[in-house]
């Protein structure tokens, strides 16, 4: 036997063991709420072509999970793909060996593994879940798969008024390596979808005259950010991830970072038959769009594009100036260039991870992370487990907002506040999967 | 964006056509997008004129120190389809600025889509340059274009075919032109390369050495924006048939006529 035979004999013994030990354990654990199954899918986003990816239960987006707000919850995984993989929660505030995410300790699933994720989903809103896997170069892993789906708590005493409810969620398909105006590599996609389905290719949103509809809108692009208007209508924007805002605005279009959401209502008062989609033309193109249909009413789906906007976060914020924070935390975005042949890498404060410096917390503190992007891309940067309040964008003061993801412009600021109060390793990274894989990551630790 | 695409024209058969001296990437221009480049090249040492007549032995006029200012106008039609004009002038002391000649170039490459690992892309270009500057005055060419980058390295092959319509090579059928790059990018805006031309003669029965041209060119590229494209050499020629020093440079702007943002930009709606 040599030393891989024996290696691989090992490792299988061990696995069994492993898993004949995971099985005792999972039938006193009793069966789960939820079961979710990563498997490959071969998904037909329009008629004639076709996706290959790995996705939940064999659907894309996977399952939504209604869940109430502080009911436990035990949710199943199971890894029927070739490699492992993890689920992380996005914005709830659980603890780190349930969050889904390896730097903070959560386990990864191995093929044919599986993982029990137990905890109290708080707070209430609209969170999503999705892999958290490192893809790197190979464009067929993490985020740039089929692999998330919507995770909504319902709050304890829900303030809604609307007459529907629709969740979609926005994804972009077959991604490539190319060459970015910035002149290094960047990733570019064939197709777009919203809810796996090209414009047109899927199920039309039915409405009614009359009808208050709300809209849970989530952006599962691994890279991309879009912009999205419902022909004919206005959007009036009453949560951004999940988190009500304090100023509700009615706005033509809106725009959504990578893991970004936005719950907003529109209100049915143009009959017709309408788009609902990117306000690209060539996004559009590619499916990212989805048919609003009144009832009894016929004929071609029409697209009007909106007038220019210019994205402002500060238009649901109030304008005053928020709190003073017990602590700052200075954190310096910057690309290092390495070749026109490849991705950038990123550093914190100079350093790529795994080599960033860990910021130390201090429980019940008002922390403030005052970011500045030094770089010429976007970066839509998500702290785990944590809700943070934005601060300040570009100089801009304002207070209320309350987000866990927030689009920190290229050669912008932004400052952002949140109250340490989730112990635990606690990960802070731009959600471009591009980003994130090459350096773009940073542990925050309680002291 | 790879911008090296830079490119490559040798001399359209056994002349010494040094007008726009480029190895082709496979890039195309984007659709509703303009490419303006001005190639200039001057001979430091080239062909000279013989006694008591202003032609050289191949009865052209001479490229020794011969100012060549070459304008091309590149324009994108889809997004893996272009087509590309040219303007070639000469000047010399004694000559005043000459025009040359004119090309057409259509190119189609693989689009993106397909996903293959290497870029390929399919130039073919036919044209008309005077007597006096080239001993065929209708060319064709079929350019066959690979290339790839990877990290900081860059590669292009462009193993060129040419056929002469009209003058003294059309006997010699179709002959073998190719060239080729190799460029490291030591910054985000200095590359470096090394660019390689050579004109082998027919197929299946090449010159011999000593009438091949073959020229090498250390080179540089600035990146300096999306928008501009800047390049520079210095080529060596060690054969006879070669102009045996030249200098170029090639400067070209962008135009986007699209009004679109970057793909994924998040500034602008539109």
């Amino acid at each position: 036997m040599n030393r891989r035979e024996f290696l691989a004999g090992g490792s299988a013994a061990a696995a069994s063991s492993l898993i004949a030990s995971q099985n005792r354990t999972w039938a006193q654990q009793g069966p789960a709420d939820v079961t979710l199954t990563i498997a490959p899918l071969h998904l037909e986003i329009a008629p004639g072509k076709t996706v290959h990816t790995i996705a939940y239960n064999g659907s894309v987006p996977g399952p939504l999970i209604r869940w109430p707000e502080g009911k436990p919850i035990a949710i199943d995984v199971f890894n029927r793909s070739s490699d492992p993989d993890i689920v992380h929660w996005h914005g709830l505030w659980i603890p780190s060996d349930m969050d889904g995410s390896m730097e903070e300790g959560s386990p990864m699933i191995s093929p044919q593994g599986r993982q029990r994720y137990s905890f109290t989903p708080r707070p209430s809103g609209f969170r999503w879940y999705h892999s958290h896997a490192y893809a790197g170069h190979n464009l067929k892993k993490g985020g740039y798969t089929g692999q998330f789906g919507c995770f909504y708590i319902e709050p304890k005493d829900n303030a809604g008024h609307y007459d529907q409810e629709q969740f979609l969620t926005l994804h972009d398909w077959n991604p490539s390596m190319t060459g970015a105006d910035d002149a290094s590599m960047d990733v570019s996609y064939d197709a777009a979808t919203i809810n796996g389905k090209m414009l047109g290719a899927g199920e039309p949103i039915r409405v009614r005259q009359g009808q208050r509809v709300l809209f849970h809108i989530l952006n599962a692009s691994a890279t991309l950010t879009h912009w999205l208007a419902c022909s004919g209508h206005t959007m009036r924007v009453v949560a951004m991830d999940g988190n009500p805002v304090p100023v509700q605005k009615s706005v033509e279009a809106i725009r959504l970072g990578p893991a970004e959401r936005i719950d907003a209502i529109i209100e049915m008062t143009q009959p017709g038959i309408w788009v609902f989609g990117e306000t690209r033309d060539e996004l559009r193109k590619a499916g990212m769009g989805i048919v609003l249909e009144y009832a009894d009413q016929t004929g071609d789906p029409r697209w009007v594009a909106p007038p220019e906007t210019q994205w402002d976060y500060s238009q649901f914020a109030r304008a005053e100036k928020s709190a003073a924070p017990e602590v700052r935390i200075p954190l310096v975005f910057r690309s290092k260039f390495t070749g026109h042949g490849d991705f950038d890498h990123w550093t914190i404060n100079g350093k790529s991870y795994p080599k960033t410096d860990i910021v130390s917390l201090q429980k019940g503190k008002r922390h403030r992370l005052i970011m500045q992007n030094q770089s010429t891309d976007d970066h839509p940067v998500h702290l785990h487990r944590h809700t943070f309040e934005v601060i300040s964008l570009d100089g801009k003061l304002m207070s209320g907002l309350k987000k866990d993801v927030v689009v920190v412009k290229a050669k912008g600021t932004a400052e952002v506040d949140f109250v340490a109060s989730n112990p635990g390793m606690t990960l802070f990274h731009c959600h471009q999967q591009s980003h994130m894989d090459f350096g773009f990551m940073m542990l925050f630790r309680y002291a | 964006m790879i911008f090296l695409f830079a490119c490559a024209l040798p001399g359209p058969l056994s002349a010494q056509d040094n007008y726009e001296i480029q190895v082709y990437g496979a890039e195309t221009v984007a659709p509703k997008t303009t490419m303006l480049e001005l190639h200039s090249n001057f001979t430091a040492d080239g062909s000279k004129a013989l006694p008591n007549s202003p032609y050289d032995a191949d009865g052209m006029y001479p490229t020794n120190h011969a100012q060549h200012e070459t304008v091309e106008i590149t324009q994108g039609l889809t997004n893996w389809s272009e087509v590309g004009f040219y303007i070639f002038t000469s000047s010399r002391s004694g000559q005043g600025i000459q025009w040359v000649g004119d090309h057409i170039r259509p190119r189609v490459r693989v689009p993106d889509s397909w996903h293959w690992p290497l870029g390929v892309s399919l130039s073919t270009e036919i044209g008309y340059q005077r007597r006096d500057f080239s001993t065929d005055t209708w060319t064709w060419e079929i350019r066959p274009i690979v290339d790839k980058q990877i990290g900081r390295w860059y590669f292009a092959v462009n193993p060129a075919l040419e056929r002469s319509f009209h003058g003294e090579s059309v006997p010699h059928g179709v002959e073998f032109s190719p060239s080729a790059k190799i460029s490291y990018d030591f910054t985000k805006v200095i590359t470096g390369g090394l660019e390689y031309y050579a004109a082998y003669g027919s197929l299946g029965d090449f010159d011999n050495l000593h009438n091949q041209q073959q020229q090498f060119f250390p080179s540089i590229d600035l990146n300096v924006s999306p928008n501009w494209e800047i390049n520079f050499g210095v080529g060596v020629g060690p054969t006879a048939s070669t102009d045996h020093l030249i200098v170029k440079a090639i400067v070209g702007r962008r135009f986007d006529w699209s009004g679109h943002h970057k793909k994924g930009e998040s500034e602008s709606l539109q």
